[in-house]
């Protein structure tokens, strides 16, 4: 347990008023829907591009990629140079036409205006329900960790976190979430930098640590180079810590999963959305995607480097009565058996890592007080930020489309913004629920990640196919959204990573396919939900009538003006952005390849 | 660059960041030469040197804030083009009714 002294509470205090502050002082320019839900349409594109960012960068995203870090290496930057860069790079240059150009709200109005209002229905209510346990599971995260490494109280933590959460976006709207997810952006940048150079100063520079890696490595059972390259082990699926082989990494990860979540999930659409041109809303996600590329060294390293490094002499001996730390690997401590106490051991004998501990382990080893203050800080600017981008999207979705389309049509604007802030209040508390709900139910995260990837996943081919070819009708995109997700709970049911119990992990079909990983399970669920999709979307739609041309106009590629490029500078376009953004994304690839 | 606020976001990014780093500093320089403390830093005041980058970065932000233009009084969909034609729309496809005078209540 960590005592924190007056410097570290000075510096949350100053970060938590002018959170509070930015909000408080926004009331005032919050006066129409249109503002609370979609800033006016008026935020510069820069300011948009890094709340795109880091409306994403949940703690998930912050603890989950140092975990994965330690777990697979330095592969895990797939997650970034594969799992989104493409996807952001596509939405920014072929999609926001659509989304921007049919002046839609909202996601779930995209789709009915492209479809009708079932399709309209089946995503607005999954999307709200993933929204609220998101936002659940970000504060049962930080409830956990803040209890486990500082000793509060998980009850009060997450009641403070929900009260000042719902404050700022009460008063100041999709604005005031924007603004502070801008400043938690920098927030986590500034507060991870020194972690990593620190970290990489006692470990000896990248070739020490490549070296030092290759040892736990062997020990694991893989080739020396296996945790410090990205492609070179991707060959087999035993060869690589993720254990799963290329064409299940890129079309898996790369392109249904990445693209099925930020091309379709309004959390980060919507900051777009409210871009003060179709330019800048075009340019947003091209934006996000430049800092998106470097964040792997910010959030990975951390991981790895906690692989090797040893615990500092201060620490040693402090209140370990299980020999936890000595157990684990670097200053990763091994996980606890709730049964016996002492460390849990997996099928093969070998200590269980809590990997989760990786970064908040790196942060307590080398920060001393001042600085501790501050990377914890950036740790809960990074859960809000997470529950934040959330709860706006739920306000949004339940007002527009939820509440005014089969509730309440035609009522006065100020009523809607009533309801968006009564939502915001009800929203919250479903969030603080569900937290509950996930202390609860250990698998219960487990079992959410399943139900997204199941409602994701066949997202994308129905926008793909909506946006792209005109023929496709409102049922087919409804039967293939319905038999998509089907099709995803099937394989689940029917196959089983090596080394898991069915029921949650799956197989509850009988076990019939096999998978070297939890994460390769994963990716062909996801692949085989997309392509279901994708082929009765196509079929029922040539079995159906399709609307009239006109009505597509604005909606379907084909049928849609090129957008005009009113920008004035090369750099400012988004197609020479999206280039260079690939471009130094494919270098980066080569790099460690 | 004023966003939707009427004031632009450089200010409190600024605000924050002076804030942090006068602290941060602040506490650097009251633990000068503490080597106990900065032994897990590898004996870096990783304090003093990181509260003067967040000051430098702060006052940085702070400037271009306040050198930029700010939009007074008007509030965002009056003044974006795009909000004012969001607005628009929703009246006009009976999503919503206009608000009559005095309508701040729901």
């Amino acid at each position: 347990m960590i005592r924190l002294v007056w410097i570290d509470y000075a510096l949350m205090v100053a970060y938590f008023a002018v959170v509070l502050g930015v909000g408080w002082m926004l009331r005032r320019s919050t006066r129409t829907s249109t503002d609370f839900f979609l800033s006016g349409r008026s935020i510069p594109s820069w300011v948009a591009g890094l709340a795109f960012l880091s409306a994403n960068l949940g703690a998930q995203e912050v603890i989950g990629m140092g975990a994965s870090g330690a777990k697979y290496g330095i592969a895990t930057s797939h997650f970034y140079w594969v799992g989104a860069i493409p996807a952001m790079v596509f939405v920014g240059i072929f999609m926001m036409p659509f989304y921007y150009g049919s002046r839609a709200r909202s996601v779930p109005e995209y789709l009915k205006l492209r479809f009708d209002e079932k399709t309209r229905a089946v995503n607005a209510l999954s999307f709200a329900g993933m929204t609220i346990f998101s936002s659940g599971i970000s504060m049962y995260a930080m409830g956990k960790l803040l209890n486990l490494l500082l000793g509060w109280s998980f009850d009060l933590s997450i009641l403070v976190a929900a009260v000042i959460v719902l404050a700022y976006i009460f008063f100041g709207g999709l604005t005031s979430a924007i603004y502070n997810e801008v400043l938690q952006f920098f927030l986590i940048v500034f507060g991870f930098i020194p972690l990593v150079y620190l970290g990489l100063r006692a470990a000896g520079g990248w070739d020490d640590l490549q070296a030092k890696l290759a040892g736990v490595a062997t020990q694991n059972g893989f080739d020396p180079g296996a945790y410090t390259h990205t492609w070179r082990f991707m060959d087999d699926a035993s060869r690589n810590p993720i254990g799963v082989e290329w064409f299940g990494l890129v079309m898996g990860l790369g392109f249904v999963l990445s693209f099925g979540y930020w091309c379709t999930d309004f959390l980060v659409v919507q900051r777009a959305m409210a871009a003060d041109s179709m330019s800048a809303a075009r340019r947003t996600p091209l934006i996000a995607a430049l800092p998106k590329m470097l964040f792997p060294f910010l959030v990975i390293l951390p991981g790895l480097i906690a692989l090797v490094v040893v615990p500092h002499a201060l620490d040693a001996g402090a209140g370990d009565p299980a020999g936890l730390a000595a157990a684990g690997q670097g200053i990763i401590p091994a996980k606890i058996d709730p049964a016996t106490g002492a460390a849990l051991l997996d099928r093969t004998g070998r200590v269980v890592l809590d990997y989760d501990l990786a970064t908040p382990m790196m942060l307590v080893r080398f920060f001393p007080a001042g600085m501790l203050g501050l990377g914890l800080t950036a740790l809960m600017a990074s859960f809000m930020s997470g529950m934040a981008g959330n709860v706006t999207a739920f306000n949004t979705v339940w007002t527009y489309d939820i509440y005014q389309s089969y509730l309440r049509r035609g009522a006065s604007d100020q009523h809607y913004l009533w309801m968006g802030r009564a939502a915001t209040v009800f929203g919250i508390a479903l969030s603080v629920a569900a937290a509950y709900v996930a202390a609860a139910f250990n698998n219960i995260m487990d079992l959410l990640q399943l139900v997204f990837a199941f409602v994701n996943a066949p997202l994308f081919a129905t926008f793909a196919l909506g946006m792209f070819w005109r023929r496709t009708t409102g049922h087919g995109a409804f039967a293939g959204l319905l038999s998509g997700t089907l099709a995803a709970a099937v394989h689940h049911g029917m196959s089983l990573a090596a080394g898991s119990q069915p029921g949650v992990k799956g197989g509850y079909f009988g076990a019939q396919l096999s998978y070297p990983s939890e994460l390769a399970q994963t990716f062909w669920t996801a692949i085989a939900a997309w392509v279901t999709c994708f082929v009765v979307t196509i079929v029922v739609s040539l079995l159906t009538r399709p609307r009239p041309a006109d009505e597509l106009r604005g909606l379907v590629y084909a049928l849609t003006p090129k957008p005009e490029e009113t920008a004035r500078h090369w750099y400012q376009r988004p197609g020479p952005l999206g280039a260079i953004v690939l471009g130094a994304t494919a270098v980066l690839n080569l790099i460690f390849f | 660059m004023s966003g939707a606020a009427g004031f632009d976001i450089r200010l409190p990014i600024g605000v924050l960041f002076l804030v942090l780093g006068a602290l941060l500093a602040l506490y650097g320089v009251m633990t000068l030469g503490d080597a106990g403390l900065y032994a897990r830093s590898d004996s870096v005041n990783i304090n003093l040197w990181w509260g003067l980058a967040l000051l430098l970065f702060g006052g940085a932000m702070y400037l271009f804030g306040h050198r930029a233009r700010t939009v007074q009084g008007m509030h965002p969909s009056e003044t974006s083009p795009e909000g004012i034609a969001t607005e628009l729309r929703e009246h006009a496809l009976g999503l919503e009714r206009e608000d009559r005078p005095g309508d701040t209540r729901p």
